[in-house]
C-alpha cells in the first residue's frame, strides 16, 4: 500500500462530499458557526480546513481553487488536494461579511508556541498524538476494506504466512511510520497490543488553535488581504448575487462566471471588470462576445460605479433585489454590470 | 460639404443596413430621449425587425412547456428594438453606456423584472456592421 493512500483517501472523500450538496447538510450547517480562519502565509491566502473549505462552497460561493500535491509529487497539477488558495477578492468578501479573519501565520506560529505555558504544552502533544491514532485508525481501515475476502483454506494459509514472515508487505509499511520498538514475538496474538500511533507533523496551527480560543471573542491577531486587484467591485457584485467565480483566465477575462456550483453547472458568463471612466475598445466587446457565444457564454463587462452627481436611480430596482438565502455582503460596493451577446443577424 | 457630424453619418448607415439588408420598418433615427426629452449622448435608431429577435431563456423555456410541438414555437411577433451605432476603432466607458440605458425608456415588452437592453450596431470602415446585444444588468445567456 502506498504510505500516502489515508491521506489521500480522507481528501478524496471530502471533495466527493463537497460535490453533492444533500439538503439536510445545508440547514445544518448554516446554524452559527465560528468564523473561517485564513491563513496569510507568503501573502498568499490559504485554507487548510476540509471543514471550512466545504462550508464556504455551500453558504457562501465560494469554492477557489485546490493547490496541494502529495509532498512525493510536487509536479503534480492535476487531481490537487489541501490547502485551497482564496483569491484576494474572495478572502476579502469572507472579511467583509464576518465570516471570516485574515491570520499571518508567519507571525501567528512562534507566538502563539512561545506562549504556551506546561499546561497547554501537555495538551498539544496529546493532541498531536490523538491525530497519529486517528490517522493509524483510519489507515488500518482502509487496509481491511482493501483486503480481499479470503475463504477457508487460504485464510488459515495467510495466518500461518503472516506469523512466520515477518518482511510481508503491511508489517513492513506499518514500521515505516512507528518509533523504532522491539519486533512483535511470533507467539503473542497481534490483536492483543495495540500498534503504536502515527508520528505526525501537524500540518496546521489548528492544533493550537482550538483548546484555548473561545469560538465568540473576535480575533485580536487579524491581519489585512493583500494584493487586492481593480476588479473586486464587479467580483463582490457577483458574489452578492449568488454567483460562482472562478479563475477566468482560460476565457481571457477576469472571472467565469457560474450560476452555481461549477461542479454541477457550466459557466454562464465571463466576467471582465473595468473602471467605471476606463476606456474599453469596442474592437475588444466585439471579440468578447465573439468568444462568448462560441462558448455558451454571455461576455459580461463591470465595474464599481462612481457617480459624481445623485441622478436617477430608476433602472436599480431590479439589480438591487437579492437572492434569498444568502447572507448579504453589507460592505460590497455598488456595480453595474453589461451583458453581450451575439444577436444572430 | 455636409453639416453632418461624425455620429450622424455613422446612425446613417446603420439605418441604411437595417433598412435595406435586414428589412427593418418603422425605422427612425432619436436624437432626443424618450423619456424626459433630453439630448441623447448620441442618436438611437428606434425599428422593428422582421421577426422576433431576442427571446428570454426563461420565456423560451416557457413556450417550450406550453407547446411541446417544435414547429413555431418562437413567437414571429417582433418587438420594437433600440440600435446603437459604434465604430469599431472607438473607446467606450462603463458610464457612457450606462447613460445610454438611463436615457431608454423602460423595458416593456417583456415580463416584469426585465432588464432594458440595446442593440450594438457595431460599423467597421469597410462597411461591415455586425449586431451584438447589450442588456443593462446581468442576464443568462441563450440557448443558441
Amino acid at each position: 500500500m502506498h504510505p500516502e493512500t489515508p491521506r489521500l483517501n480522507r481528501y478524496v472523500n471530502a471533495l466527493v462530499r463537497c460535490g453533492f450538496l444533500l439538503p439536510e447538510e445545508m440547514a445544518s450547517s448554516t446554524i452559527s458557526r465560528s468564523p473561517v480562519r485564513i491563513s496569510k502565509v507568503a501573502g498568499r491566502c490559504l485554507l487548510f480546513d476540509i471543514e471550512d473549505v466545504m462550508y464556504l462552497r455551500k453558504n457562501h460561493n465560494i469554492c477557489s481553487v485546490f493547490v496541494g500535491t502529495i509532498p512525493q509529487n510536487p509536479q503534480q497539477n492535476i487531481f490537487m488536494g489541501l490547502p485551497i488558495e482564496l483569491m484576494p477578492e474572495e478572502a476579502q468578501v469572507l472579511v467583509d461579511k464576518k465570516v471570516g479573519y485574515v491570520v499571518d501565520d508567519a507571525a501567528f506560529h512562534p507566538a502563539r508556541l512561545a506562549a504556551l505555558d506546561d499546561d497547554a504544552r501537555k495538551r498539544y502533544l496529546q493532541a498531536v498524538k490523538a491525530e497519529g491514532r486517528k490517522a493509524q485508525i483510519a489507515a488500518a481501515e482502509s487496509k481491511q476494506n482493501a483486503k480481499p475476502k479470503v475463504i477457508g483454506t487460504k485464510k488459515e494459509k495467510a495466518k500461518i504466512k503472516t506469523s512466520e514472515n515477518e518482511t510481508n508487505p503491511e508489517a513492513h509499511d506499518e514500521s515505516l511510520f512507528s518509533p523504532p520498538s522491539p519486533p512483535p514475538s511470533s507467539g503473542v496474538p497481534q490483536a492483543e497490543e495495540p500498534p503504536p500511533a502515527f508520528a505526525i507533523t501537524p500540518t496546521t496551527s489548528s492544533l493550537l488553535i482550538h483548546p484555548s480560543a473561545p469560538p465568540d471573542s473576535p480575533p485580536s491577531d487579524v491581519s489585512v488581504v493583500d494584493h487586492l486587484p481593480p476588479s473586486y467591485p464587479l467580483y463582490a457584485h457577483l458574489q452578492d448575487r449568488g454567483y460562482y467565480m472562478m479563475p477566468g483566465l482560460r476565457f481571457g477575462c477576469d472571472y467565469n462566471v457560474y450560476p452555481g456550483d461549477p461542479l454541477r453547472f457550466h459557466s454562464h458568463f465571463q466576467a471582465a471588470s473595468y473602471g467605471w471612466e476606463e476606456e474599453m475598445a469596442v474592437l475588444d466587446l466585439v471579440a468578447g462576445g465573439r468568444l462568448g457565444t462560441n462558448v455558451k457564454k454571455g461576455y459580461l463587462i463591470g465595474g464599481a460605479v462612481v457617480r459624481a452627481d445623485d441622478d436617477g436611480d430608476d433602472g436599480d430596482a431590479n439589480r438591487d433585489k437579492k437572492i434569498e438565502g444568502i447572507d448579504k455582503n453589507p460592505n460590497a460596493p455598488r456595480a453595474r454590470a453589461f451583458c453581450i451577446e451575439w444577436a444572430a443577424m | 460639404m455636409s453639416e453632418k457630424s461624425y455620429v450622424e453619418h455613422l446612425a446613417g448607415s446603420v439605418f441604411d443596413n437595417l433598412r435595406y439588408q435586414h428589412d427593418w420598418t418603422e425605422l427612425q433615427i432619436l436624437t432626443h430621449s424618450p423619456v424626459d426629452n433630453s439630448p441623447l449622448p448620441r442618436p438611437l435608431i428606434s425599428g422593428l425587425p422582421p421577426r422576433r429577435l431576442y427571446l428570454h431563456p426563461d420565456d423560451q423555456i416557457e413556450i417550450l412547456k406550453s407547446n411541446p410541438n417544435p414547429e413555431g414555437r418562437i413567437p414571429e411577433t417582433p418587438v420594437v428594438e433600440w440600435v446603437l451605432p459604434v465604430h469599431l476603432a472607438e473607446k467606450w466607458t462603463l458610464k457612457a453606456f450606462a447613460s445610454i440605458f438611463d436615457s431608454m425608456p423602460p423595458e416593456t415588452s417583456a415580463g416584469p423584472g426585465r432588464v432594458k437592453r440595446v442593440l450594438l450596431a457595431t460599423v467597421h470602415n469597410d462597411s461591415t456592421v455586425v449586431y451584438y446585444f447589450m442588456h443593462d444588468g446581468i442576464v443568462k445567456p441563450r440557448q443558441n
